[in-house]
């Protein structure tokens, strides 16, 4: 079949990254990523369905990945050559349950391995040994975090790949697909809503900054009025749909990024200490989401989170250079956030991630922030689209496959 | 695809001797690089369009422009006077060389095509379809070089398109130096097949791989009846050939070449019967091809009386899996020419 | 199969949209969520063995006997064509009139027509070069009828030569050529660039008297044209309609040939023009800026040069003849089929390129007031039902609105422009107050019936055909023109498009909605 794959080649991936500093589009026609024939992968065992996939949408990652830019830290948790793509809605094709259609939770976790669960009913990503991520037994699949990192499994920009049992969430028929790939993504944003929910505990009129909007930070903004209840948010983002999208799903005040730290101020009613990038609150936020990932990025929410207070950092920061004083000073937590997996939700019930953002997308009918969505054959526009979203006035961009049946 | 590969347990790029850091150091002089340059491009960022390609608004779209790349890629220039002289310099003089130095071919069986060469004076001879077995990038060069002089002028390469075709610069390179065309060796559309047909109708000879790729794990494919359906349409006859020891030297997914010998047999020309279909057409190509290869092996007897018992060894290996395939694959070599590869230094280990 | 015209709503993805500056053109960004881009439909595809088509029509004609059973041995004909304002830019050779005409002189000669005359129906234009009357007819037709002189001009000033036809039920004078008017059958060449071309107003302005003409060339039924593209909603052309009805039943026998021409109006080393910008190639993009930025260095003399020498490989769509009336809506349905756009609704503030060429400044120098009749004058006029910016809205053009004036075309422009600009901007003063001595004044009597000028009054007419656009639209705004020109013509000059739309601020409010006509490639908006 014909799919867009990356390859392990060291030259593409940096001249993907040096061209990319001057051109865009020419780094990710030179870059590593390849629309070309692959060898169809075959059925990793038991359990596994071939999934056609509907839509597929281009995340973050992936981005850093196709530039270049991606960390090697991954290098050993991923295996090459594969197709990326982990936000996919997709329909089953065998059986009797084809045409049933399907949110893909792109972790490769214990279940889809073969291995013994951290506890019953975990969810893929649970657990705290990540051992079976990076290591295969002889009949398995390869390492990698997810689909869409993985040489066996085939991945979300790709006609169809292979998913196990227990990455596959059945949708309604009512749910569209343009909602239904915003699903993994939300899940993302809500677990680093509830990920802020603990340092907010017994806290009176608790706010929580986010910084950054796109579709992270939005869904991070949306599980944040869904799930912890009395919280006050503030988010700063750069362009104004962003801005009119973040009050849209429950922002009780959105700022452009810049002002994000006066915004706060306000809110909490504390001194600044210092001017402008120097400045730092003397109280500040009770958790900042950073749905950025940048030096910057962090850098800010530094200045403007509350001594002792907890930093979410939601989106993938990658090498960083930092001034950490301000950490150390501040007794500030910093939180990664990763994916999802089982939560507790404040009044003590306990659910998947993936079904809290099933819930949301449909009550907040995320379908609106999917901007556009292209061909696999155009994915240099895509790419191209994705990586200028926010100047472009997009959110979300997917490829549509439902045609190339 | 049958065979599936065992995987070790832990991979050589995360043991601890693994080369993993080569990635790494990459990156971070990639990343360095990408630092200055990002610096020095600070005052490009300001011309965008008409400077850089252009978006598209989202509300149109945009005409999709055909591809002339693939399987649309048009190749005629390639068989024009000027593109016919640079080939034939490329023929003679690189190609040569390089198939000499890295496969150093013997080529026999040659006595079986005489009838077909004797021609008029002067007269070209009448096209044929030469159908080998597939190993390796290396076997058009091969064929290109074993194919007597008469044919070797006129003649063209079916090539895949999404492989050979998918980018410019490799479609050009492809249709100047091999005289390629691209096929689609999916779905066997009809332009293709006309392409190929007027190719031949104007006097041109055909290299076709029947298997339609390198094979994957060193034993062959089955044939696909694209070969069998052209001779039947064209009335070119099908010269089987046997092509041995490519493999060894750079098969499919080799990073290096490691030369050695190889070995170019002939078979005797063959056409459809009366009321043969392709199928059945295709079927005798494969075994004529098979019976070639077990006689590259052993000798002419021998490889005639196992085709008589129905005792010769397919192309496509024992149908059983996994390590017994591979195994058999070892017996196989160990008759072949590529078991008289040149050896090569040993290298120690690095002990550092 | 061309693509029809469609309404572009700018967003955040829209590269820059191309707009005419005179001789060159800019990439300008309209604001993102209020703007909107007309862009034309495609070329259509053009009638392939064109000669046998206008043959088939002189044989079949609409609502009249065909050609040659028209045609009498001893009969008076005369054979009129469009002058050079048709087309623009210059279609390549040959040309439709001398396909036209070489057509009927063919029929003719088989019957034994011995009396005919060629004349250029040119009303108060510039009289033709040779060489535009060689490009036009061909060299077979020049040399064989101008040296004996039944190849000429008309001449709207020569008193011998007019004949009064009769007056209309609303009294107004219809005096055309004399030689047309005593003719036994009239034969129009038409070229149909625009649906205001064509139909009676052939024969009744080109070969008018400027008395003849004054009649409905005032401010006062331009006010009332609305528009110019729009027969029924036009006075102008119902004015032109009634004299036809007069000629039809007091006149000689017209027999009408109309051609329609698609919009493949530039060769393709400007490909990119009629291309929609972000289906632009790498090529595209290298002509654009190759050409932009080296037209920036010339001079505009040498601008000027380049660009009227450009011959547009436009494609004929369909050739009709027969009776005028019935001719002409069989060529304003086809006219139409190529240049009608759908559009919703009027907006706050219309914008246009003006491009090197009008219909009144062939081979000659776009001087500011014919800046002013083609922005207000046609571009505007490209509508059908309202106009696509709201009454008191803000027109916004780019031209560098130079002060040059082409002194043999164009005499009584540079005195209009001195003189009357200087006193007032308002057709119906300047009618009132100056048109008359302009009308009159013997210099340019004297250089429009021997030279190459247009009449003395053309100035007059040029801005009285912007009339509707300058009562309709509140404010007018030039970006890139020369101040002081600008200002003499009314206008606000503005030096970028950000400064124009700063400056349109305080007649629409901060956030105005914007439409532009995407030209070239001409278009009629049919505003609901």
């Amino acid at each position: 079949m014909k799919a867009l794959q990356i390859k392990r080649n060291v030259a593409k991936f940096g001249a993907a990254r040096i061209l990319g500093a001057v051109s865009p589009s020419g780094s990710t026609k030179i870059g590593p990523l390849e629309h070309r024939t692959i060898d169809d992968p075959e059925c990793p065992g038991d359990g596994w369905h071939r999934v056609r996939t509907r839509l597929a949408g281009i995340c973050g990652s992936d981005l850093s990945l196709v530039g270049g830019h991606a960390s090697t830290y991954f290098d050993d948790w991923v295996s090459f050559p594969f197709v990326p793509g982990h936000e996919v809605v997709g329909e089953l094709t065998d059986g009797e349950s084809a045409g049933t259609r399907v949110v893909l939770e792109p972790v490769l976790g214990h279940a889809a391995r073969g291995i013994e669960l951290p506890f019953d009913g975990a969810s893929p990503a649970d657990g705290d040994d990540y051992a079976h991520l990076a290591v295969t037994s002889a009949q398995g699949v390869e390492p990698a975090i997810q689909t869409g990192f993985c040489c066996s499994t085939g991945g979300g920009w790709a006609p169809w790949f292979w998913a196990h049992e227990s990455q596959l969430h059945r949708i309604d028929d009512e749910m569209p697909d343009e909602r239904a790939v915003l699903v993994e993504p939300f899940a993302g944003g809500i677990h680093a809503a509830l990920l802020a929910a603990p340092a907010l505990s017994g806290v009176d009129e608790p706010v929580v900054a986010v910084l950054g909007a796109g579709t992270m930070g939005l869904a991070a903004v949306a599980g944040l009025r869904r799930y912890v209840p009395g919280v006050r948010i503030i988010v700063g983002a750069r362009y104004p749909h962003q801005r009119a999208l973040a009050e849209a799903l429950g922002a009780d005040v959105a700022v452009a990024a810049s002002g994000l730290d006066r915004a706060v101020r306000r809110e909490v009613a504390c001194h600044m200490i210092g001017n402008g990038e120097s400045g730092a609150l003397s109280s500040g936020a009770h958790v900042t989401i950073d749905a950025v990932g940048s030096s910057a990025s962090i850098a800010d929410c530094l200045r403007f989170t509350r001594p002792r207070g907890r930093i979410v950092l939601l989106g993938m920061p990658s090498r960083v250079d930092l001034d950490m004083t301000g950490l150390w000073h501040r007794e500030i937590e910093l939180k990664g956030a990763y994916t999802y997996g089982t939560e507790t939700l404040h009044d003590g019930t306990s659910t998947t991630t993936f079904q809290l953002a099933i819930d949301t997308v449909n009550a907040v009918e995320a379908e609106r922030l999917l901007s556009a969505t292209y061909l696999l054959d155009d994915h240099v526009d895509a790419i191209g689209h994705a990586a200028n979203a926010g100047r472009r006035g997009a959110v979300k961009i997917a490829f549509d496959l439902r045609d190339s049946a | 695809m049958s065979a599936r590969t065992t995987r070790q347990y832990i991979r050589r790029a995360q043991r601890p001797d693994g080369s993993g850091r080569s990635i790494q150091i990459a990156q971070r002089a990639a990343g360095s690089v990408e630092d200055a340059l990002r610096g020095a491009a600070t005052p490009l960022a300001k011309y965008g369009f008409p400077y850089r390609k252009p978006s598209a608004p989202k509300s149109v779209v945009v005409p999709r422009r055909p591809s002339e790349l693939g399987d649309a890629y048009e190749t005629e220039w390639a068989r024009r006077p000027f593109a016919r002289a640079v080939r034939g310099a490329i023929i003679d003089g690189p190609m040569r060389l390089a198939v000499r130095v890295v496969a150093s071919p013997t080529v026999s069986g040659l006595d079986r095509l005489t009838d077909l060469l004797r021609t008029e004076k002067g007269a070209a001879p009448a096209p044929v379809i030469f159908a080998p077995n597939h190993h390796s990038h290396i076997d058009t060069g091969v064929m290109i070089r074993s194919i007597p002089a008469p044919w070797r002028t006129e003649l063209v390469v079916a090539a895949a398109a999404d492989y050979f075709f998918d980018a410019k610069w490799k479609a050009s390179l492809s249709a100047l130096a091999l005289n390629a065309i691209p096929i689609d060796r999916d779905a066997t559309s009809r332009a293709t097949f006309d392409r190929l047909r007027d190719v031949i109708a104007d006097g041109n000879s055909l290299i076709i791989y029947p298997e339609g790729g390198r094979s994957p794990d060193g034993w062959g494919q089955d044939f696909k009846g694209g070969a069998a359906y052209l001779s039947m349409r064209t009335g070119a006859p099908i010269i089987p050939v046997h092509l041995d020891g490519t493999g060894e030297i750079f098969g499919k997914g080799a990073k290096k070449l490691s030369p050695g010998r190889t070995t170019v047999l002939f078979g005797t020309p063959l056409t459809a019967g009366d009321g043969e279909n392709t199928r059945r057409f295709n079927e005798r190509i494969e075994a004529a091809v098979g019976r070639l290869g077990d006689e590259t092996l052993t000798d002419w007897w021998t490889a005639s009386l196992n085709a008589g018992t129905g005792r010769s060894p397919k192309l496509s290996g024992p149908d059983a899996n996994g390590w017994r395939r591979q195994w058999s694959l070892g017996e196989k070599r160990r008759l072949s020419t590529a078991g008289i590869r040149r050896r090569r230094a040993r290298r120690w280990p690095d002990l550092g | 199969m061309p693509r029809p015209g469609f309404v572009l709503d700018v967003d955040r993805s829209t590269p820059p949209t191309l707009f005419w500056r005179g001789e060159g053109f800019s990439l300008e960004r309209l604001p993102a969520d209020r703007s909107r881009i007309i862009y034309p439909p495609e070329p259509q595809k053009g009638l392939d063995n064109l000669d046998a088509h206008i043959r088939d029509a002189l044989l079949n004609p609409l609502d009249m006997d065909p050609l040659p059973e028209l045609l009498t041995p001893g009969m008076k004909l005369t054979i009129c064509f469009d002058d050079a304002s048709l087309s623009l830019p210059k279609m390549q050779r040959p040309d439709n009139r001398q396909r036209i005409i070489e057509a009927v002189l063919d029929m003719a000669a088989e019957k034994g027509v011995d009396d005919v005359h060629i004349i250029a129906a040119l009303g108060l234009h510039r009289r033709m070069h040779e060489y535009e009357l060689r490009h036009v007819l061909g060299d077979r037709i020049v040399d064989a009828f101008m040296p004996k002189g039944f190849l000429y001009q008309h001449d709207a000033e020569d008193p011998d030569n007019l004949a009064v036809i009769g007056h209309t039920d609303e009294g107004e004078i219809l005096e055309i050529n004399k030689r047309a008017a005593d003719s036994d059958l009239v034969v129009y060449a038409n070229v149909n660039q625009v649906a205001m071309d064509g139909g009676w107003k052939s024969l009744t302005t080109g070969l008018a008297s400027y008395k003849c003409l004054s009649v409905h060339h005032n401010p006062e039924s331009l006010q009332n044209t609305r528009s110019l593209m729009d027969r029924h909603h036009s006075a102008l052309h119902k004015s032109i309609w009634r004299m036809g009805k007069l000629l039809r039943d007091s006149g000689p026998k017209v027999f009408q040939v109309e051609t329609t021409i698609n919009t493949e109006a530039f060769p393709s080393n400007f490909s990119f023009l009629a291309k929609r910008e972000w289906e632009w190639t790498a090529k595209d993009r290298a002509l654009f800026l190759a050409s932009s930025k080296g037209l920036n260095k010339l001079p505009n003399r040498t601008k000027r040069k380049i660009f009227h020498s450009i011959e547009a490989p436009y494609r004929t769509t369909s050739v009709q003849a027969g009776f005028t009336e019935s001719v002409h809506e069989k060529t304003l349905e086809n006219v139409y089929s190529q240049h009608l756009v759908e559009v919703e609704g009027q907006t706050d503030i219309l914008t246009m390129g003006i491009p090197f060429i009008s219909p009144y400044n062939p081979e000659s120098i776009m001087n500011p007031i014919l800046v002013m009749c083609m922005g207000l004058g046609y571009l505007f006029n490209m509508y059908r039902g309202k106009p696509l910016v709201k009454e008191g809205g803000v027109v916004i053009m780019t031209h560098p609105t130079y002060e040059e004036f082409h002194p043999v075309h164009h005499p009584s422009y540079i005195d209009f422009f001195d003189e009357v600009l200087a006193d007032t901007t308002d057709p119906a003063v300047m009618s009132t107050k100056w048109e008359k001595k302009y009308a009159e004044d013997e210099w340019y009597r004297h250089l429009y019936r021997t030279s190459y000028a247009y009449h003395g009054v053309h100035p007059f007419y040029a801005w009285y055909w912007g009339a509707h656009g300058q009562q309709h639209a509140g404010k007018v705004i030039i970006v890139g023109g020369y101040a002081p020109a600008v200002r003499k013509l009314g206008f606000t000059p503005a030096s970028t498009m950000n400064d124009a739309l700063e400056i349109a601020s305080d007649t629409v409010g901060r956030s105005p909605t914007i439409s532009h006509l995407h030209v070239p490639g001409v278009l009629v908006a049919d505003v609901k």
